[in-house]
């Protein structure tokens, strides 16, 4: 009797788990800070009375992909000499560094290829941190799709 | 471009942070899970062998990702594997709960009269036997294809230290070694939570063992439920 009612508990926290996606993360604030939506297309940013713009394809942006990001600074920002880079990383999960390597591909643009990738948690929110040299940085906060 | 010991330090100060920051929560339950199994037997030799069997199948990883230069390719190939190796190890964890708590005979369990079964079933009866030291290794092969973001991203860094290599075997290696580094990073911190949970020094042991097994079973679950949605 006792057997089954340990069975019967773990089942019941089985179905629980399953039905209930929400609780098994703890990414619902996380979502709140989401500020682009690549999958649409690309996202712009301001920044000091200039802007940065992040593409990534393919569309939609999934993860576990091999993925080509491209940064479009505005004019002022591009006249630095270093190449910006982007620092991909989860908000509030140490995932580890995984960088992109940008190179210039055109009037101030910059492309590379990188990936994102899969967290078991479920958690789908994710920062790219696009960082020039010098000047600054800009976080971009997505959702990807796993 | 990094030297090789640079890379080499970096990735081993990577696995250091993950391991505190990212590794408790993932393996901590698996090491826990292990160490109160042991029942207040030595853990350090179990500890070492599920990490050494953790760590060959990273650098392995590292060789194969670094040869092929693309970690997508290799992940998209294990991914139903990994499916399976979580499925397993939250039915391990499950198992060593009720077993623990004594809840369920093993010998009940494990009477399969089904040829098909027969391997698994040994397999699993062998695995939970405290005097068996030696399956910790296995164990921490199979283990160490557990799906985890930080692992996929020292394995992006091994696939690209291969792409940037002279050589194929020079790539192999330095991926590999990427791998290694990680791997012994996160050492430190799985071991620690391995150690509080050896309950030697506690007294009232009984009713741990049985709180412990409550909670094995409940991350047996949840385990099992992240593999089914991955």
């Amino acid at each position: 009797m006792k057997h089954l009612r340990i069975l019967l508990g773990a089942a019941l926290l089985f179905a629980f788990l399953l039905a209930e996606p929400g609780r098994i993360s703890a990414g619902d604030k996380y979502q709140e800070m989401i500020n682009c939506d690549l999958h649409a297309g690309p996202c712009t940013q301001a920044f000091s009375e200039n802007s940065v713009t992040l593409e990534v394809a393919p569309r939609p942006v999934k993860a576990m992909q091999d993925l080509l990001f491209k940064v479009t600074l505005a004019q002022k920002l591009s006249q630095t000499p270093i190449a910006p880079y982007i620092d991909l990383g989860m908000p509030g999960m140490n995932m580890g560094p995984n960088r992109v390597q940008l190179k210039p591909a055109g009037n101030a643009i910059y492309e590379g290829r990188g990936v994102i990738v899969r967290c078991p948690s479920g958690r789908r929110t994710w920062q790219a941190m696009v960082i020039m040299p010098g000047v600054g940085q800009v976080s971009f906060i997505f959702d990807v799709i796993y | 471009m990094l030297s090789t010991e640079t890379l080499y330090l970096l990735y081993l100060s990577t696995g250091l942070t993950v391991g505190f920051g990212h590794c408790i929560g993932m393996c901590g339950p698996i090491v826990v899970t292990f160490s109160l199994n042991l029942k207040g037997k030595n853990i350090i030799f179990p500890q070492f062998l599920y990490h050494l069997g953790r760590i060959t199948t990273y650098a392995i990883l590292g060789g194969v990702v670094a040869a092929t230069g693309s970690l997508t390719m290799v992940a998209a190939n294990i991914e139903s594997l990994q499916k399976g190796v979580m499925i397993f190890a939250g039915a391990l964890i499950m198992l060593m709960g009720f077993a623990m708590a004594g809840w369920v005979s093993l010998g009940s369990v494990f009477r399969n009269p089904v040829g098909s079964g027969g391997i698994i079933s040994r397999g699993f009866g062998k695995l939970l036997k405290v005097k068996s030291t030696g399956i910790y290794f296995p164990l921490g092969l199979l283990l160490g294809l557990l799906p985890c973001g930080p692992v996929y991203t020292a394995l992006l860094g091994a696939a690209r230290s291969g792409m940037e290599a002279n050589t194929l075997h020079q790539g192999v290696l330095g991926g590999m070694g990427l791998m290694v580094a990680f791997g012994l990073g996160t050492v430190p911190a799985l071991f620690l939570v391995a150690k509080l949970a050896d309950l030697g020094w506690l007294k009232s042991r009984e009713f741990i063992y049985k709180f412990g097994a409550v909670l094995m079973i409940a991350v047996g679950v949840f385990f099992i439920v992240k593999a089914i949605r991955y």
